[in-house]
């Protein structure tokens, strides 16, 4: 059993473990290796006696809160959150850390940057586990914004490779403009409340007093407090955690090393904005029984949800890098976890994520170990044969597919999809979602059988495949782990025992047997069986003959696969949105800049060339580089601005004078006495 | 007019002149002499203020002799560096010092 | 009489020694430096002149706050110490910058124009009395003109200066022009008394002159838009230690002396207005529109940058919009967010100025394709420079994250957003996403990028590196304990 105000020690063991990692001589590469495992399973017996502390009381907040500073009269305070939903997450990132952990040490064994790479694996842990046991927003946003400079870093290990460095850069940004709505959440919701603190004993952000005054304070337009500063907050993890508009980092993070898409963008830290939606669930439903209110901070995540959920599966289908298919089949299942929030089941929402963390790491680990069997090959049409030479990996990577597509019964993907299934089914709003989601199913299903076909089944398809062997020891324990944990986990929350609901929600939640969700339950097989004779038909019945075979989804529906294969155009479209909506504002910004300068009589001759540039903007069509042509176009502007500074003084003296003449205009304007 | 607002305008009229040439005239000295020429435009605030204002005591008086004294240094500073880019340039026309932008 | 003349000596005790201290490294310079060489004059300038700042830190810890002293003419708060203390540690990290800078050939002088700058500093710090001010700021000025064109083999060095010089010459006159006009309306150079007159006095025209040409100086001192233009230049031309000088402790020491002068003398003039019925008006709504001009403008064009230290300048100047947004918000919740905010930017902005130097001396231009390579070169450096920009990109647990969190947090407590501080606010967090990518711009090249041209390892001598260190190592423990500052305040 832990105390609260001791609940630090877990995130400061690998805190520790990296600042001596970091220290340490170039030349020690044992030494991080040894401290960052030593410290990550202090950390994970640590985080069971938490568990069991917090289990003791499930319905009861421990906390431990301490001031920090005083900022004028204000006090800013922090504090440590001991329930069940953090603790429980705290043992699930410990265990995947220790079994990533393990298996990295094999993976990167030839890599002289070892002692780095697991310097940076325990900041990141730390900084996971800060955020996960943090009773302030405030902290969380520092963990927060800690966990994604790792991601940054972990992403970019691998510098030499420039689609690495770009793909960090890219990661970092889009996560960063999910943060700006986090951050402005975080200020309102200080100046709302004047705490950051969850819970206060009675004075916390989410509880009674500070939820009544957000929702009962309205906005224009008919919004609550609560509403607003919801949905801001859900802007940081609809960054972190993938979902649809700002999914596009996820799959290109894949550059980083294998183990760090396991563990990092699978497991724990694309779950944070889940957790986070989780852990502030009060204040998002705060609104809930308000009349009058346009739009629900709640409905907002359940379409968000339902949409990452439906894209995600989408985009997962016409993928050909095994590394990539996974990881939109993770935006797809983060939609779930988002989806399940959104119809305001919570606690099932954690519940998927707790079986997708075990299943999704192994299916990583799975495919990280087929890529160091296959010489760094990734690409599934020059694989294939893989399931005779490399047994153990082949019946590890089936239990994890089986848990993914939802395999009923035993699999544990299975009843935590029912569970979010279930609770969508049950929405009073709409059934959309629960549509949504049940077409992502079938999808799962298909795709996973696609992956499975064209990686294991069949002939080897290029020289990588073809001499492929078992992994080592050190890799395959961590899969047989993580596949014992893939099956078993489910069993926590089945509707016959639903022990884990009712530890997380802190009250007893009725076990309502099997036969209420039956009917749902004989669909979904229904479904996932679909998914699976489809898939099958098309990849495993009669599979490629060599890596330059066209896929047999492209053959029979070439227009769809072609729209899968260029991502629905979202990076263009963003290109095409953003990008000349920063042109057009740098167009517009060199133009008030020069009218400073230049006076009336360029007037004319600007007002001719921007509409020539917007022009050229329009006719300028198949922009095909992405987000970065964003960038791009702000860069633009800021060359425009530049170069208005000529180096001349005079010139600079006659735009201070025109300044100062405004600024007396705006004084006397404004009527100071 | 009174003799205060005599003086302000008079002042006024200094400052305004001091401040075109400083952005109108090419040579670096010439524009250095509509620097101290807005400064006297205020010390000639200060002394009409002193003379014909609402204040008491002799505060105006000992800003100006103070902001005189300050203009002086203010001077000798600026012909260094004017002498300065001289060297450099073989210039004293602002237009010249140009090499640093963007 | 007499006891009172005893208390002006203790309060400018630190100024007398700064300037004995400047006095007697000219001196000794000439008496021992003949025939020795430039490093060894340096050291001993750069030696005596942290000796007479240690021991003028001392004496300004020893008095702590006292009041007002010399009938009400300096005021020596809270507020004072801390900036004084401030701009002394930040004086004493440049010189010690200095050591890793490329030796000028008359060293004592360049320490000696320092001290006496940062006796302008101390000044601007306590002046309550026009007068005084304005013979601080012309002091503090006249130095670090002469400090910007100090390198006499470089002419962009003489160019950086003469602009700055022609830049705060003319916004010295709109200074003074101001402050003739403020006696003209209330007859007294006190601020005390002035705040007082104003508050009871009408007359709209000149008021607004006045005021109008004290912001403008204001936006000259912080390089606030649109009176920034020097700073690129000067940052750029300037020798690397003159800009840090310029872009830290006179920043710091500009900020009190604006906010004694626009909260004390000029507070009734700042938001209400007889006009216009109570809505607008007064100079803190025009304040809060320079402010979000100057980020908007600073962060757009750094993105432009290939420059180092005009990317630096640029970012300086977005940085002085949310400086100018503490200001704003100290009217209500008092100076300590604006003096975090001020002290840590100016402790990153030292530090880089630092490593910038180290650079120019090894021979490296200030292009930022020039840092690559910088880890294998000079971890030290390297790692420095990395806790210095990422404090400046406003990262968390450095520093500079919790100066952007006090300042803008204080911004939305004025009123929320009923207040213009509020949306400036706004879009000052959004700038520091954007401010972000070029920061990251120069992190990727020092730490990720190779260097093409195999260029040797820097030498770091060990003051120059005791700097760097010092200033990194307080960016990480004021950021992690922020109550050792804003506890205080």
């Amino acid at each position: 059993m832990l105390h609260a105000s001791h609940l630090w020690l877990i995130p400061a063991l690998p805190l520790l473990a990296a600042a001596v990692g970091a220290a340490a001589p170039r030349t020690a590469r044992r030494l991080p290796v040894a401290l960052a495992l030593g410290a990550i399973i202090g950390s994970f017996l640590l985080s069971l006696a938490a568990l069991a502390g917090a289990l003791a009381a499930p319905a009861a907040k421990l906390t431990a809160n301490f001031t920090w500073f005083w900022a004028g009269s204000t006090a800013v305070r922090l504090g440590w959150l001991l329930d069940p939903l953090g603790a429980l997450m705290s043992v699930l990132v410990c265990g995947v850390s220790v079994l990533v952990f393990i298996f990295s040490t094999a993976y990167l064994r030839d890599d002289p940057r070892l002692g780095r790479f697991f310097t940076c694996l325990s900041l990141f842990v730390a900084a996971m586990l800060g955020l996960l046991v943090a009773n302030s927003l405030l902290l969380l946003l520092v963990c927060w914004e800690l966990v994604g400079l790792a991601s940054y870093l972990l992403i970019g290990f691998w510098f030499e490779r420039p689609a690495a460095a770009a793909a960090a850069k890219k990661a970092f940004i889009t996560t960063r403009l999910g943060d700006l709505g986090f951050l402005l959440g975080l200020l309102w919701l200080f100046h709302a409340t004047g705490s950051s603190l969850f819970y206060d004993g009675g004075a916390g952000v989410l509880e009674g007093g500070a939820l009544e005054r957000l929702a009962a304070t309205t906005l224009p337009g008919g919004w609550t407090a609560a509403t607003g500063i919801g949905l801001l907050l859900f802007a940081g993890a609809v960054g972190k955690s993938g979902q649809f508009p700002l999914h596009v980092w996820l799959p290109d993070a894949m550059e980083g090393p294998t183990p760090v898409s396991a563990l990092i963008h699978a497991a724990t830290m694309v779950a944070a904005g889940v957790f986070l939606v989780a852990r502030v669930f009060p204040l998002m439903a705060a609104d809930q029984g308000l009349g009058g209110v346009p739009v629900h901070a709640l409905t907002a995540v359940a379409v968000i949800g339902s949409v990452t959920a439906l894209l995600g599966a989408l985009l997962a289908v016409a993928q050909t890098d095994i590394k990539r298919v996974l990881a939109y089949s993770t935006v797809s299942q983060l939609g779930y976890m988002m989806l399940a929030v959104g119809v305001g089941a919570w606690e099932a929402a954690v519940f998927h994520l707790i079986t997708h963390a075990c299943f999704k790491a192994l299916l990583f680990l799975g495919s990280g170990s087929v890529i160091h069997a296959a010489h760094h090959e990734q690409d599934a049409r020059r694989l294939g044969g893989l399931a005779t030479r490399m047994r153990f990996t082949y019946v590890t990577f089936l239990l994890g597919t089986g848990a993914l597509i939802g395999l009923p019964l035993v699999f544990s993907g299975f009843w935590s999809k029912e569970a979010v299934l279930h609770a969508a089914e049950l929405w009073p709003v709409s059934h959309l979602p629960f549509l949504a989601g049940l077409a992502g199913v079938v999808l799962t299903a298909f795709y996973m059988t696609r992956l499975v076909s064209e990686t294991f089944l069949g002939r080897a398809r290029g020289d990588g495949a073809a001499h492929a062997h078992e992994s080592p020891r050190a890799m395959t324990l961590s899969l047989a782990v993580l596949a014992v944990a893939s099956v078993a986990a489910g069993w926590i929350g089945t509707p016959a025992w639903p022990w884990l609901q009712s530890q997380l929600t802190g009250a007893p939640v009725a076990a309502h047997g099997l036969g209420e969700g039956l009917g749902l339950m004989i669909l979904s097989t229904v479904l996932v069986g679909a998914g699976i004779a489809a898939g099958g038909w098309m990849y495993a019945h009669s599979p490629r003959a060599d890596d330059r075979a066209p896929d047999p989804l492209a053959r029979r529906f070439p227009g769809v696969f072609a729209a899968l294969v260029a991502r629905l155009w979202i990076d263009e479209f963003y290109a095409a949105t953003v990008g000349r909506l920063l042109r057009g504002a740098a167009a517009l910004a060199a133009w008030l800049e020069r009218w400073v300068w230049g006076g009336l009589v360029s007037l004319t001759g600007r007002v001719a060339e921007t509409t020539g540039e917007v022009n050229r903007a329009i006719d300028e069509d198949g922009l095909n580089t992405g987000f970065d042509r964003a960038s791009d176009g702000l860069r633009d502007a800021a060359q425009r601005y530049s170069r208005a500074q000529t180096g001349e003084v005079q010139g600079y003296l006659r735009a201070v004078v025109v300044g100062l003449a405004v600024l007396a205009l705006l004084l006397v304007w404004g009527g100071i006495r | 007019m009174s003799p205060l607002h005599l003086c302000l305008a008079l002042s006024a009229a200094l400052f305004c002149t001091g401040l075109v040439a400083v952005l109108i005239r090419g040579n670096a000295i010439l524009v250095l002499l509509g620097v101290e020429l807005m400064l006297n435009a205020a010390n000639l605030n200060f002394l009409a203020f002193w003379r014909f204002g609402p204040g008491g005591g002799e505060a105006g008086l000992v800003f100006v002799l103070f902001s005189i004294a300050v203009a002086a240094a203010e001077a000798a500073v600026g012909m260094a560096l004017v002498i300065a880019v001289h060297r450099h340039l073989r210039s004293i026309r602002i237009a010249d010092a140009n090499r640093l932008k963007g | 009489m007499s006891t009172d003349y005893a208390l002006l000596f203790r309060a400018l005790l630190p100024e007398a020694l700064l300037t004995a201290t400047a006095l007697l490294v000219i001196g000794l310079d000439l008496a021992w430096g003949p025939g020795r060489s430039r490093g060894s004059r340096l050291q001993m300038a750069v030696g005596a002149g942290l000796l007479g700042l240690v021991a003028a830190a001392l004496v300004v810890w020893q008095d702590g706050s006292q009041g007002t002293v010399w009938a009400g003419n300096l005021r020596l708060d809270l507020l004072a110490v801390a900036v004084r203390l401030g701009v002394l540690g930040l004086a004493a990290l440049s010189l010690l910058g200095l050591t890793g800078a490329r030796a000028s050939d008359q060293p004592a002088e360049y320490v000696g124009l320092a001290l006496l700058a940062t006796v302008g500093f101390l000044q601007m710090a306590v002046a309550q009395n026009l007068l005084l001010a304005f013979l601080a700021l012309e002091l503090a000025s006249l130095s670090l003109y002469v400090l910007a064109g100090y390198d006499r083999g470089r002419p962009e060095s003489a160019e950086a200066a003469l602009k700055y010089f022609l830049q705060g010459g003319v916004s010295a006159a709109l200074l003074l022009f101001g402050f003739s006009l403020l006696y003209g309306i209330t007859g007294r150079i006190d601020l005390t008394g002035i705040s007082v007159a104003l508050a009871a006095h009408s007359d709209a025209s000149l008021g607004a002159v006045a005021v109008g040409m004290v912001l403008a100086a204001f936006g000259f001192k912080a390089a606030v838009a649109p009176f920034h233009p020097w700073a690129p230049d000067v940052y750029q031309g300037a020798p690397p230690m003159s800009a840090a000088l310029i872009a830290s402790a006179s920043k710091l020491a500009g900020l009190a002396f604006f906010w004694r002068i626009l909260w004390s003398g000029l507070g009734s003039l700042s938001a209400t207005s007889s006009l216009t019925g109570g809505a607008g008006g007064g100079w803190v709504p025009v304040l809060a529109a320079m402010c979000a001009v100057s980020l908007l403008l600073g962060n757009l064009v750094a993105l432009a940058q290939v420059s180092v230290r005009r990317l630096l300048a640029y970012s300086a100047i977005g940085h002085a919009g949310a400086l100018g947004l503490g200001l704003l918000a100290a009217g209500e919740v008092g100076p300590g967010p604006m003096f975090y905010y001020a002290a840590t930017y100016g402790l990153a902005s030292v530090g880089a100025f630092a490593c910038l130097a180290l650079l120019e001396r090894a021979g490296d231009g200030d292009r930022i394709e020039d840092l690559a390579g910088l880890r294998r070169r000079s971890p030290l450096i390297a790692a420095c420079l990395a806790v210095f920009v990422l404090s400046l990109a406003g990262i968390p647990p450095l520093a500079g994250f919790f100066g952007k969190f006090v300042v803008f947090a204080a911004a939305l407590r004025i009123d929320g957003l009923g207040h213009p501080a509020g949306w400036v606010a706004l879009l000052a967090i959004a700038m520091s996403a954007l401010a972000l990518y070029y920061y990251l711009i120069l992190l990727k090249q020092a730490w990720i990028a190779d260097d093409a041209r195999a260029r040797g390892r820097v030498d770091v001598p060990p003051a120059a590196a005791l700097g760097l260190v010092l200033a990194a190592a307080l960016l990480l423990v004021l950021g992690a304990f922020p109550a050792l500052l804003l506890g205080r305040f």
